[in-house]
């Protein structure tokens, strides 16, 4: 995983290969499988760089497929499914070993005018009086840390800090950006950089009516797909707040939507993601090996 | 080429519904699924994702279940032509199973959909509460209030869904309560307006195809443009199912639009059985141009 804010600029810059054929570099990771906003923010820029300038994305849909090897460099290929006078449609799949591990459809929108309403925003403490979970860690062992390039503060999740609502059992909220500082643009860096961070923390807010948290012992997480609309314009460098809510979990899958709003209020990007949920004290006949 | 549908109601509606689900193979992963010409420009939305579903369920081993399925509108579908549906299979394990879907008519792609199959398991289970709603025998006959606003195609969605059931509660504007905090909301009920076999599949596909309707008006609800006024199209279309439910009874279909803004409206839909079970959840991002001369603010 990038260190800094300049390893995660090598890591979204792809190599071209030939059209419409990318191919994406790793950083190194103690990590069993690459890491699932890695995939999807390089298949953004991939999809991206084969997309006329004036069309922004708007969305991406995704379905991770096999855990990724993070020795190997990942292939990603285009497919142009559209290209129209508003919007521009691709689909990309990320390959390695000769296998899909990922695949990506991305939709571009010329930007146009309309009619405009957001939620919004709930009352969280700043972010400067909120735990950075990562300090713990490094007060542990102080050693190499995965999630250095990332700024993270846990504001709480149902099962702690945050108020008490029956009607929304599974919820929780970080505040996070990109540690250090990101060039001003093109905007799509800041979108792919977002992208990267957005397959973070997610699934804690399905965990938590169950008392759980990510990286416990008792439970198998895998990202089984992962969605972002893009609202509007932001920086990944700056807070976003991300404001998470799993609806339902049921037949070991629980799905989380989150809104993402920026420090002032402004409802930048909305997440939805399913994960495969497998509780590991449950006697399993499958290894979790294609999850 | 079809003739334009005639009047049709009832249970007689919902067979030909299940007929319509119901593809004809062409190959090995290639389907062909009829369309109902009812006067209108285009093929209604959910048709062609309940469809591409079905296509690509007929590729799956039965052990499997379809859990979410994501999908982009890409060309408006003629009425007047079947469409042909072109399965990819992009995974096969010993938990899930994938799928592509490619939905063609006159050689070109009009929709594309992914969808993902899981072998059954049982694991955590929570889920939000069901919100307080209005009984569906309170709520407004969807296509009467269609006509009472002025909608100009009322009768052809009339026809088109006539194997429906909806009843709409209130939105933002009308009949439900304010809530500053989610400015855009909707809420109604629907089900299929006969009965259906006890095929989960008829189920799960009666069900996509009726989630298309009225999701994107949530959007609206915020903003005092009639839907049938403004220039809408969906854009994506994303369920995830989460529990197996009977189409043919009563679902509250509870919508939320947490944001609008470049011509854009990203609704999301939470599915409600009767007795509060929360069966499934939508998400459709749409196209929302005001109407022609109408002024920004």
């Amino acid at each position: 995983m990038p260190r800094d804010a300049d390893e995660l600029l090598d890591l979204l810059d792809l190599e071209t290969i030939d059209d419409n054929l990318f191919r994406g570099s790793q950083q190194p990771s103690n990590l069993v499988r690459v890491f699932g906003g890695q995939v999807a923010a390089q298949a953004l820029v991939a999809a991206d760089r084969t997309v006329d300038d004036s069309y922004v994305v708007h969305s991406l849909h995704s379905y991770f497929l096999q855990p990724g090897d993070t020795k190997a460099r990942i292939v990603y290929d285009v497919e142009r499914l559209r290209d129209g006078r508003s919007f521009a449609t691709r689909r990309v799949l990320a390959r390695q070993h000769g296998r899909p591990i990922f695949a990506l459809t991305a939709d571009f929108h010329r930007p146009e005018p309309g009619r405009d309403h957001q939620d919004l925003m709930p009352e969280v403490p700043a972010p400067e009086d909120c735990i950075d979970p990562q300090a713990l860690i490094r007060g542990r062992d102080g050693e190499f840390n995965e999630w250095d390039a990332v700024d993270f503060r846990y504001i709480g999740s149902s099962h702690d800090l945050l108020p008490p609502d029956p009607e929304r059992p599974g919820r929780q909220r970080f505040w996070l950006k990109v540690a250090g500082q990101l060039p001003d643009g093109p905007p799509l860096l800041h979108t792919a950089a977002f992208t990267w961070l957005s397959d973070m923390t997610v699934m804690g807010a399905a965990l938590a009516p169950h008392g759980l948290r990510l990286g416990g012992p008792h439970t198998l997480v895998a990202s089984l797909d992962h969605t972002v609309w893009f609202h509007h314009p932001l920086r990944a460098d700056e807070w976003l707040l991300y404001d998470q809510v799993s609806p339902v979990a049921s037949g070991a899958r629980g799905l989380v939507t989150a809104r993402v709003f920026s420090r002032d209020g402004v409802l930048v990007a909305s997440v939805a993601q399913e994960a495969l949920l497998r509780p590991l004290d449950a006697p399993s006949e499958d290894s979790g090996e294609d999850a | 080429m079809t003739e334009v549908a005639g009047p049709l109601s009832g249970q007689d509606a919902v067979d030909e519904l299940v007929g319509l689900l119901d593809l004809e193979t062409i190959d090995v992963d290639l389907f062909r699924g009829q369309t109902l010409d009812t006067g209108r420009s285009r093929v209604y939305g959910g048709h062609v994702a309940a469809q591409a579903l079905v296509a690509g369920v007929r590729t799956v081993d039965p052990g499997f279940h379809v859990h979410s399925l994501h999908s982009y509108f890409l060309l408006a579908g003629d009425p007047k032509l079947p469409i042909v549906y072109d399965v990819e299979r992009i995974r096969d394990g010993r938990s899930f199973a994938t799928r592509r879907v490619a939905a063609r008519q006159h050689g070109k792609p009009i929709y594309y959909l992914t969808a993902s199959f899981q072998r059954e398991e049982a694991g955590f289970d929570h889920q939000d509460a069901m919100p307080p709603a209005a009984a569906p025998e309170d709520g407004l006959d969807f296509i009467a209030l269609m006509k009472s606003r002025g909608n100009t195609e009322a009768d052809q969605l009339g026809r088109e869904w006539a194997a429906l059931d909806g009843r709409w509660v209130g939105n933002s504007k009308h009949g439900l309560p304010v809530d500053d905090a989610r400015p855009s909301r909707a809420q109604m009920w629907l089900r299929v307006a006969g009965r259906l076999s006890d095929d989960p599949l008829e189920h799960t596909a009666a069900f996509t195809y009726a989630s298309d309707i009225s999701l994107l008006g949530a959007s609206l609800a915020a903003h005092p443009i009639p839907a049938h006024q403004a220039q809408m199209a969906s854009l994506d279309h994303t369920i995830w199912f989460h529990r197996p439910f009977r189409a043919d009874e009563w679902w509250l279909y509870d919508q939320w639009s947490p944001s609008a803004s470049g011509a854009r409206g990203l609704s999301l839909g939470r599915v409600f059985s009767r007795d509060g079970v929360l069966v499934a959840t939508v998400a459709q991002e749409g196209l929302i141009r005001p109407p022609r001369g109408y002024e920004l603010p």
